[in-house]
């Protein structure tokens, strides 16, 4: 039921993006009509699921709530509604390669600038989190 | 028939490029004066981030394991464990080096 | 005239908060901690993250009852009241016997350096003609947990002397290490001690810095025997993937003698457990 509320809410914000970009006829960024058109491979997303919940990865449990993940921290926000908030796609990469960039004092690991993480590693774990 | 011209010639540029990052990275195998040459500036990249008590963790192990991997005639190998050795110890040396004036964070008034 | 009083007056105070000395932060600590933590007394701080974590608490309460570190404090007594090989002892480097962590850290003058208990109690080894002991792990952990236990109830108050420089860029030196991000994970002490205390990372809450130099030496759950304060320096570094300084180097002295100066007030209570 709760993923079933979940993708039309997925179709609505996707259906509605597209509408806009259509209406105006100019996409703000190359990337995001792309993205939002493009389905995204569900095995992508599991990848980007692993390497997120891994520990010696992204670890993001360590510190962000995650629903039905287990013994999460909460020094971060928890991550979910995440497309309404991120419709974006590009912000939330941005948040998770360097959270320093916008907000110096930021606990959260730049994964991408001190690569934790790989750039390909990130692309997955977005993919992933835009799911939440 | 625009878009089909289009999308051959990118059929085309992009068949190029693999083609020739494919010779280039087939000519590029590494040997042991490259494997060599790549420990070299990891350890003294990791040396200078030490210098500035920088250093991350793990630097020295890479470099452990790319020597090993040297001596097995694993060069290949060991030129990317350099490179990522080298990798860290520029960014910890940088990351201390940012950092040089003690600030204050917001969050703690005085 | 009143005028110009007035306004040096405040020029003296502006003065002051742009070079926040050891009495200025440690104020500004206390007002932030309280400001998150209006409900905890100054002297639960001692405690450590216990201090802020009813949970955790009644399990330490209870383990505190049967305290893992006895037979360590029992080791450290034969070690200083057994004669070295030229029959002098630890007494007769302190004569004024073992209840005496409150005197450390302290500013050496003589060698400009920060002076800490194990050092000293190295430089008593080797000065008669003893091999001096690890800093992390091992027989060192008994001698400090039994100064420790002597020490219970001394209050904590570092100075930093005003007549050498040194001392003050020592402190200052320290409190730069606290502040500064490392390791590939980026973070300060400050991240995980001050601006996130109180919230989990994992199921770990994190402790306030105020009474983090209080209990030592610890026995750790996790270690299954007492560790130092600097093996916890270790520790933490190693957790952010920052390769770990030595212990007892400069770095860690002077970061000891910045959090001690934190902690002036706060009453000694190692040694101390810890999950
Ligand atoms: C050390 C703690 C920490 C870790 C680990 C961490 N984060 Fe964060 N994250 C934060 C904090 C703190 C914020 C709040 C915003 C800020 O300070 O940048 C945040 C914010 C975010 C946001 C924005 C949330 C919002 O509501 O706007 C996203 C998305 C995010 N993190 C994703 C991740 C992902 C994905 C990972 C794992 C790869 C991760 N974080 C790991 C601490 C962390
Ligand atoms: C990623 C977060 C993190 C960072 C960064 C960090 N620590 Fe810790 N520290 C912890 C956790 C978790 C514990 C165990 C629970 C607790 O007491 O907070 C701990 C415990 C400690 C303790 C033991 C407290 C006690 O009562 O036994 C000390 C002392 C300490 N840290 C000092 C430091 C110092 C100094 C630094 C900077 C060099 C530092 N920590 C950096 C997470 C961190």
């Amino acid at each position: 039921m709760k993923k079933t509320v979940r993708l039309v809410s997925t179709l609505v914000i996707i259906a509605s993006a597209a509408w806009l970009t259509g209406c105006t006829g100019k996409p703000t960024t190359k990337e995001a009509p792309k993205a939002m058109a493009a389905q995204v491979d569900p095995a992508v997303v599991a990848e980007g699921k692993a390497i997120a919940v891994n520990r010696k990865k992204g670890n993001c449990l360590a510190c962000h709530m995650i629903e039905d993940e287990p013994t999460p921290g909460n020094v971060g926000p928890p991550l979910l509604a995440m497309q309404a908030r991120y419709p974006d796609k590009a912000k939330l990469r941005a948040q998770i390669w360097d959270a320093t960039a916008a907000n110096p004092e930021s606990a959260m690991v730049p994964f991408g600038r001190l690569q934790v993480l790989s750039d390909a590693e990130i692309d997955k774990i977005v993919e992933y989190i835009w799911t939440l | 028939m625009k878009i089909k011209t289009v999308l051959a010639m990118l059929v085309l540029a992009f068949g190029l490029l693999a083609g020739s990052a494919a010779v280039l990275a087939g000519g590029m195998k590494a040997d042991a004066a490259m494997a060599a040459d790549a420990i070299a500036k990891a350890e003294a990249a990791r040396k200078q981030a030490a210098s500035v008590n920088g250093e991350w963790r793990d630097t020295g192990k890479f470099i452990k394991q790319a020597q090993e991997a040297a001596k097995a005639g694993e060069h290949d190998k060991a030129v990317k464990l350099a490179k990522k050795a080298e990798q860290e110890g520029r960014l910890g040396y940088e990351q201390q080096v940012s950092q040089s004036e003690l600030k204050i964070p917001s969050y703690l008034k005085y | 005239m009143k005028k110009i009083l007035i306004t040096l007056a405040l020029l003296a105070i502006t003065a002051v908060t742009a070079q926040a000395g050891p009495e200025e932060d440690r104020m500004a600590f206390i007002k932030y901690y309280k400001a998150k933590f209006p409900s905890v007394p100054m002297e639960e701080y001692a405690n450590g993250v216990y201090a802020i974590d009813p949970i955790g608490r009644e399990n330490w309460e209870a383990i505190e009852e049967f305290p893992p570190y006895e037979p360590f404090i029992d080791a450290g007594q034969a070690m200083w009241e057994k004669p070295f090989a030229n029959g002098k002892g630890y007494k007769d480097c302190f004569p004024d016997g073992p209840a005496m962590a409150d005197k450390y850290p302290s500013w050496d003058k003589q060698q400009g350096m920060v002076m800490t208990l194990p050092l000293a109690l190295n430089n008593c080894l080797k000065a008669n003609g003893e091999k001096p002991l690890k800093y992390k792990k091992g027989p060192i952990n008994n001698i400090l947990a039994y100064i420790a236990f002597q020490s219970r109830g001394k209050v904590i108050n570092v100075e930093v002397p005003k007549d050498d420089p040194r001392a003050m860029a020592a402190y200052e030196d320290g409190k730069k290490f606290y502040f500064t991000r490392r390791g590939q994970l980026n973070f300060s002490c400050a991240t995980c001690h001050l601006q996130n205390t109180g919230l989990r990372v994992r199921t770990e809450i994190l402790s306030p810095t105020l009474g983090h130099v209080t209990g030592w030496p610890v026995y750790r759950s996790k270690w299954g025997t007492v560790g130092t304060l600097h093996r916890r320096f270790s520790g933490c570094n190693n957790n952010i993937r920052a390769k770990a300084l030595e212990a007892q180097g400069e770095e860690y002295r002077n970061l000891e003698y910045f959090l001690t100066s934190l902690s002036n007030g706060l009453e000694l209570n190692g040694p101390s457990a810890r999950k």
